[in-house]
């Protein structure tokens, strides 16, 4: 009887735990083991402890923070010209049936092209910039968003845009009582994907292309054999992704309310 | 009627890409400026290194990095994908995890990889089945979760086992879900394929293209550059064929409801 009792309640203690702190602490824990023993402990793997005491230790950096702003201008800089380039061309495309079919094939093609294979040319014409990052972000973006935003548009109801033809309402009217409302959760959609990609964007032309920030951060922490630096730097930048992504979920709850369930 | 519509709408898609190449091969004809020489002899670069030897020797060791990796990834997502989706308990454990993995930009893991394997192929080939696997196991945990309740009561009056209703009954019906990881992991393998090579030293047509343009051979860069975006469509494309083929059932489900 007793021994049933406590495992029981044993067994409630444990399920208080949430089990993503859980499989945190496991996963660490793993970690911690394979940087110590066994085959992969022979490279030059740092431990999950040290990794985790310099990532607090850069946190009371002041240069961290600069390299989180540089990052974050860079794909906030990309992702609002992508914005007003995209959303008004796609727009306008939208409209037009013939412009939709014209530029589709096009726009697809450039829309699959990861923007990793331009940086050996971006870097030679525009050097090891914040310049190049941000037009990476800009070529990654506008053709997604822009067909994205025509989708938007195309998707009116052609009943209502019927009735409106019929109250003899202008093209103004049109777009602003038919047209805009059934695009803005579309283009929604499509800005939550740019604001992703244009943060991974920015990393990776900081890492591959010598842009500033946090990607550029790896590669110089990588090549100076500060492997705790590299690996915390990493851990970083899953944090943020993380953040990034939960601040576009509430931020779209809201903005698009009328479509949240 | 119908065959005439059909070329008409093949012509209106044709004629901006036609008409942007026609425009990029006359505005360059008497390019002076380093970074854009005429596409003319971009092309007739182009064809002289990519249609030789050169593509077995830089190219294919890419495309073979490639598919081992993914190959892997698909394996791997697709199996512990559907256990972990067929179990809550499991998947409220690891999924906080992948998630989080999942956060990080996979050409930022490659690093990390570097530090573990070193610059050689291991190295390039864990990178891409990791940074790959990540999008095929949450679309699997996602897709085998999301079963039709309908159809999982109907399995129990059939009496099936635990096994047959996850991979004959689950999986199919999460199919659609599942292509849509299969697709990002595909597009993730091939950027992490390049950025492997971007960063390790030697062969493969991203070191290639990188190389290339350190040391100023400009057109040579060009043709690197032009080799992997087509082939980063055409490898999109294929997918796309391999994915209507295979989910023809369903867009004939679609259609009927």
């Amino acid at each position: 009887m007793t021994t049933i009792s406590t495992e029981g309640s044993r067994k409630s203690v444990f399920a208080l735990i949430p089990p993503a702190v859980v499989s945190t602490l496991v996963s660490l824990a793993i970690w911690q083991l394979a940087a110590t023993v066994g085959p992969i402990s022979e490279s030059s793997i740092p431990t999950a402890t040290a990794t985790v005491a310099t990532l607090a230790a850069m946190m009371f950096e002041g240069e961290t923070y600069a390299l989180i702003g540089e990052t974050f201008v860079m794909a906030g800089i990309g992702f609002l010209l992508s914005v007003v380039i995209a959303v008004p061309a796609g727009f306008a495309i939208g409209l037009s049936r013939f412009a939709y079919r014209s530029t589709k094939f096009t726009f697809d093609f450039f829309k699959v092209i990861p923007p990793i294979v331009l940086i050996p040319i971006t870097i030679l014409v525009l050097g090891p910039s914040m310049q190049m990052g941000i037009f990476l972000i800009v070529f990654t973006n506008v053709f997604a968003l822009a067909i994205q935003t025509s989708y938007g548009v195309r998707d009116t109801d052609p009943v209502l845009l019927e009735t409106l033809r019929l109250y003899r309402l202008g093209l103004a009217k049109q777009i602003l009582y038919a047209r805009l409302p059934t695009a803005l959760p579309f283009i929604a959609v499509g800005l939550r994907l740019a604001a992703a990609a244009s943060l991974i964007v920015a990393v990776v032309a900081g890492l591959l292309g010598g842009a500033p920030g946090l990607g550029n951060a790896i590669l110089t922490s990588q090549s100076s054999g500060n492997s705790e630096r590299t690996f915390a730097i990493v851990l970083l930048l899953g944090v943020l992704g993380v953040a990034v992504s939960r601040a576009i979920q509430w931020s779209q709850a809201r903005i698009v309310f009328w479509e949240s369930r | 009627m119908k065959a005439y519509s059909k070329v008409l709408l093949i012509l209106t898609g044709a004629w901006l890409p036609v008409a942007l190449i026609i425009l990029w091969w006359n505005v360059s004809a008497d390019s002076s400026n380093p970074f854009f020489p005429p596409l003319s002899v971009i092309w007739q670069q182009f064809t002289t290194i990519w249609f030789s030897d050169q593509f077995v020797i830089n190219a294919v060791p890419s495309l073979r990095n490639l598919l081992i990796g993914y190959a892997i990834a698909v394996v791997v997502g697709l199996v512990l994908g559907a256990y972990i989706g067929a179990s809550r308990t499991l998947g409220s454990y690891i999924e906080p995890v992948a998630d989080f993995i999942r956060s990080i930009p996979p050409v930022a893991t490659v690093p990390i990889f570097i530090v573990i394997f070193g610059l050689g192929m291991q190295m390039r080939i864990a990178a891409i089945s990791v940074s790959a696997l990540f999008p095929i196991l949450l679309a699997t945990i996602q897709a085998v979760r999301s079963t039709d309740r309908v159809l999982l009561d109907t399995t129990k009056t059939m009496r099936l086992t635990p096994s047959q209703v996850l991979w004959r009954v689950r999986m199919p019906a999460g199919l659609p879900m599942i292509f849509s990881g299969l697709q990002l992991g595909l597009q993730v393998a091939f950027i992490v394929t390049i950025a492997s090579e971007y960063l390790g030293a030697g062969f493969g047509m991203g070191a290639f293209t990188l190389i290339a343009a350190d040391s100023f051979m400009i057109l040579d860069a060009w043709t690197g550059v032009i080799l992997m975006g087509l082939l980063g469509y055409g490898i999109n494309l294929i997918f796309d064929v391999v994915q209507r083929i295979m989910l023809s059932w369903y867009v004939g489900q679609k259609k009927l409801a």
